[in-house]
């Protein structure tokens, strides 16, 4: 045997996707059903219209989220947390800056007493004062425990240079947003967002008959219905002149760095292509960034470029955390990856690499009922069937090295990022 | 239920085989038992930075990750105080790659001088960005050091200092790849949508030949019963006032393990929990609350944490967490023991649905005794009682069973 020959590889050209069917409960409410699976499981995710784009006030969208399971009518929150905690389900909260919402997993046997729960909160929520002040001293806490590292500083800048601090992309939290939201805008938010017009609900592992009926029963009541709040709320982003802020610690060993701008979304033709090129360049482990930063010079422990969706926008970064005293070298050689994508054309080997790297890391996202949800929701919220992932599949193995280096050229420009450091 | 065959070859490298015909990837998982405890006082850290060096090229093939990553698969490692385990996610019908590549680094490495030194300085970064360049991020030097005089718990896997990863030499890289990278030390799992008969010919084909190793005895020194309540006071550059409570417990295959378990959860998981209701919620003595265990197979730490609201004293705050545990052994209701477990069904039946987890697992569970154990660590939770949590939690909250680190801020 010749163990320096590596086996055949066998890179699948589609991925089989796990069958869906979607239906309106009787107030219009949309359910996406992933009914599979073998274990006695379920995942269900929520999700409202109902993000950081509508507030009126920074931090709104967050709190009226997590208040909302600190009380409802007739039960406070410890109740609330201990009957959800009795039939083991957990209940977690996520606010993005479009959508807000919940995703519940729970064994299947639990649903009967868990799913009216969960339509008391959505329906039901008291917002009670003294939970609202206790929450809010506790985020403020955590706010000061987070402005005490780097990562967190670089990122506030980077954001708020690049959208403006009036823009919800680069709004970034300040000690005076704690006293500027009342109970009563959380209320007016909740009532305006999170009802049935403003909702879909994916739905997820083995189900019967009888659970999908009581959803109906449960969260497709007229009552609920609510009006669809308007989606055309237009924010204007005011991006800083200046490109490179440092902020100064004296006592760190180690400098933050963030570079990047703002970018195309995955509306734009371009974007699933990018994504191979910014691959290449510092999308995973074997990436040019990596692969010098780390592997050969030893300055970072990583280095990533990502590239950011989000419904009005996107943003391209790259970050790290690197010895202080090598910060520039560190900026430096970023320059240098740049304009070797730039000028040069990927290799072939580098590029199928690459290639067959993002077909696995596909096969994996949608792997199973529970990962499935997660990326069927991701395509609902671009407006997008599923089977648009093998549409993607096939982009990606098309795409081309001079295709690469004309995405770099287009996306890839040094002198046009914000250059963030602190240390 | 996570059903299994086994298979060991002639040179002692065990195989748990597990079908999963319902994913079309596949995961390989191989633990060498060998972990920080086994390192010498002198030159800590190296269990750790040896899985860095275990990517950077083996006798026949210079590069691991490129080939994983050629087959469409992703891989990582991780190192505790007690393993170090790394493991492959790959379609399945590539599975062989991972047979190639995890061979030929367990047969032998290139043991390139000039990739150990970069992968020092990695790791020197590594070990800044998490443990120095952050705040309270030098807590698991402090804890382990106060909690363990003997025991090699007593520093954590980064290491002791800076200055032992430095100073890492070949040599040292050489005697303990041969020592402990053995086929004797390892356990491997293949699982996915895999076929027995063909992990086992692979298995035979790529691993047969490597030479088995000698037999390891760990020898670890047991740490004496402590009998002193230790503090250690720090006045640093932290945000906010914190505390950190190691108290002394079993080890992992003691039977009260899964009862020590349940008191983590009922202190401190979720918004019903007691730490959070009564210390965040009710007193607002803290903003934050958590209770966890170091999970170390010899005798561990049950950790309780929190960070201090404005205004309120050290030793208050430390007391209200004394009183909050120890009050627990007599006050636990059927229905809060029934929650616990309900909640641990859930979560053990969720983390089941990865098909890396249960290769993990079947690893782990393998590493600690029996294999077969991870389908019924269920049962040994199910069967916890009230008197048991009682006598547990009676024993774990001994005041001079406890370490304790408290930072004041400068």
């Amino acid at each position: 045997m010749n163990r320096t020959i590596a086996p055949e590889i066998k890179t699948p050209d589609s991925i089989d996707l796990i069958d869906y069917q979607k239906i309106a409960l009787d107030n219009g409410l949309p359910v996406y059903i992933i009914n599979a699976g073998d274990e006695e499981i379920v995942k269900i995710d929520f999700v409202f219209e109902a993000g950081k784009w509508y507030e009126p006030k920074n931090l709104l969208a967050d709190l009226v989220n997590r208040m909302m399971r600190e009380g409802v009518k007739g039960k406070s929150a410890k109740e609330i947390a201990d009957l959800f905690e009795f039939y083991g389900c957990n209940l977690e909260s996520n606010v993005s800056f479009t959508n807000a919402g919940f995703q519940i997993y729970s064994l299947s046997k639990h649903l009967p007493h868990v799913l009216p729960l969960m339509m008391e909160i959505l329906t039901q929520a008291s917002f009670p004062e003294d939970e609202f002040s206790t929450i809010l001293n506790n985020k403020k806490q955590k706010h000061t425990e987070r402005l005490a590292k780097n990562d967190y500083v670089a990122n506030r800048t980077f954001l708020s240079a690049m959208w403006g601090k009036e823009h919800p992309y680069g709004r970034v939290t300040e000690y005076g947003d704690f006293e500027n939201v009342t109970t009563d805008m959380l209320r007016q938010y909740c009532t305006r967002y999170y009802n049935a017009s403003n909702c879909f609900i994916v739905i997820a592992g083995k189900l019967n008959d009888e659970l999908l009926k009581s959803l109906n029963t449960i969260f497709g009541i007229s009552s609920w219905k609510g009006e669809k709040a308007p989606k055309d709320v237009a924010h204007i982003a005011a991006p800083l002149a200046e490109k490179r802020i440092h902020t100064d610690k004296k006592d760190a060993v180690q400098s933050t760095i963030m570079l990047g701008n703002a970018s195309i979304n995955r509306y734009h033709p371009d974007f699933d292509k990018l994504t191979v090129m910014n691959t290449v360049f510092g999308g995973y482990f074997g990436s040019r960034l990596m692969a010098n930063i780390r592997e050969d010079k030893g300055y970072t422990y990583g280095i990533h470029s990502a590239l950011s969706s989000y419904q009005h926008g996107g943003i391209l970064e790259i970050s790290a955390e690197v010895g202080k005293e090598v910060s520039e070298a560190t900026i430096t050689e970023i320059n240098n990856e740049i304009e070797l994508m730039r000028n040069d054309l990927v290799d072939e080997d580098e590029l199928d690499t690459v290639k067959n790297y993002l077909i696995g890391k596909l096969m994996r996202g949608v792997d199973g009922p529970m990962k499935y949800s997660d990326i069927l929701k991701g395509q609902l919220l671009y407006g997008r069937e599923p089977s648009y992932i093998n549409k993607y599949l096939k982009t990606i193995e098309e795409t081309t090295a001079e295709e690469v280096r004309e995405l770099a050229v287009k996306y890839l420009n040094f002198d046009q990022m914000y250059k963030v450091t602190v240390g | 239920m996570i059903h299994f065959n086994e298979l060991v070859l002639p040179n002692g490298l065990k195989i748990l085989i597990h079908e999963d015909p319902s994913t079309p990837l596949a995961a390989v998982n191989i633990l060498y038992k060998v972990g920080a405890r086994d390192e010498d006082p002198n030159k800590t850290g190296f269990a750790h930075l040896f899985e860095h060096f275990m990517f950077e090229g083996s006798v026949n093939v210079p590069d691991f990750d490129t080939p994983l990553q050629f087959a469409s698969g992703e891989n990582n490692a991780f190192t505790s105080n007690d393993i170090t385990n790394y493991y492959d996610i790959l379609p399945a019908s590539n599975l062989e790659t991972a047979f190639w590549l995890e061979s030929d680094r367990m047969l032998s490495l290139d043991f390139n001088l000039e990739s150990l030194e970069t992968q020092k300085k990695v790791v020197c970064e590594e070990f800044k960005e998490h443990y120095i360049n952050q705040p309270y991020g030098d807590v698991w030097h402090k804890l382990s050091a106060l909690a363990y005089k003997v025991h090699p718990y007593m520093w954590p896997t980064i290491g002791k200092d800076l200055s032992h990863v430095e100073n890492a030499a070949m040599e040292d890289a050489k005697a303990f790849f041969f020592k402990y990278y053995r086929p004797r030390n390892a356990v491997m799992v293949v699982a996915g949508g895999i076929k027995t008969k063909e992990v086992e010919r692979l298995a035979k084909k790529w691993f047969s030949d490597i030479p088995s190793g000698e037999i390891i005895t760990h020898n670890l020194p047991k740490e004496p019963i402590q009998t002193e309540e230790r503090i250690l006071e720090l006045h640093e550059d932290v945000p906010l006032n914190a505390i950190y409570k190691a108290y002394k417990m079993c080890d992992r295959m003691h039977p009260d393990y899964q009862a020590s378990d349940f008191i983590r959860d009922m202190l401190s998981t979720g918004d019903s929990s007691r730490l959070y209701h009564e210390l965040v919620k009710e007193k607002k003595i803290f903003s934050s609350v958590a209770a966890y265990l170091s999970e170390t197979i010899d005798d561990g730490m049950f950790i309780v944490e929190g960070k201090l609201n404005p205004g309120i004293n050290m030793d208050d705050a430390d007391k209200a967490i004394v009183d909050c545990c120890v009050s627990l052994a007599d006050s636990v209701s059927d229905n809060e023991l029934q929650k616990v477990k309900n909640k641990t069904e859930a979560f053990l039946t969720f983390s089941d649905t990865n098909i890396l987890n249960r290769a993990m697992n079947l690893a782990w569970y393998d590493m600690l005794g029996n294999a077969a154990d991870v389908n019924t660590e269920i049962d040994k939770y199910l069967a916890v009682t009230k008197s048991q949590i009682k006598s547990v939690s009676d024993s774990i909250f001994d005041k001079n069973k406890c370490s304790t680190v408290r930072y004041f801020k400068k």
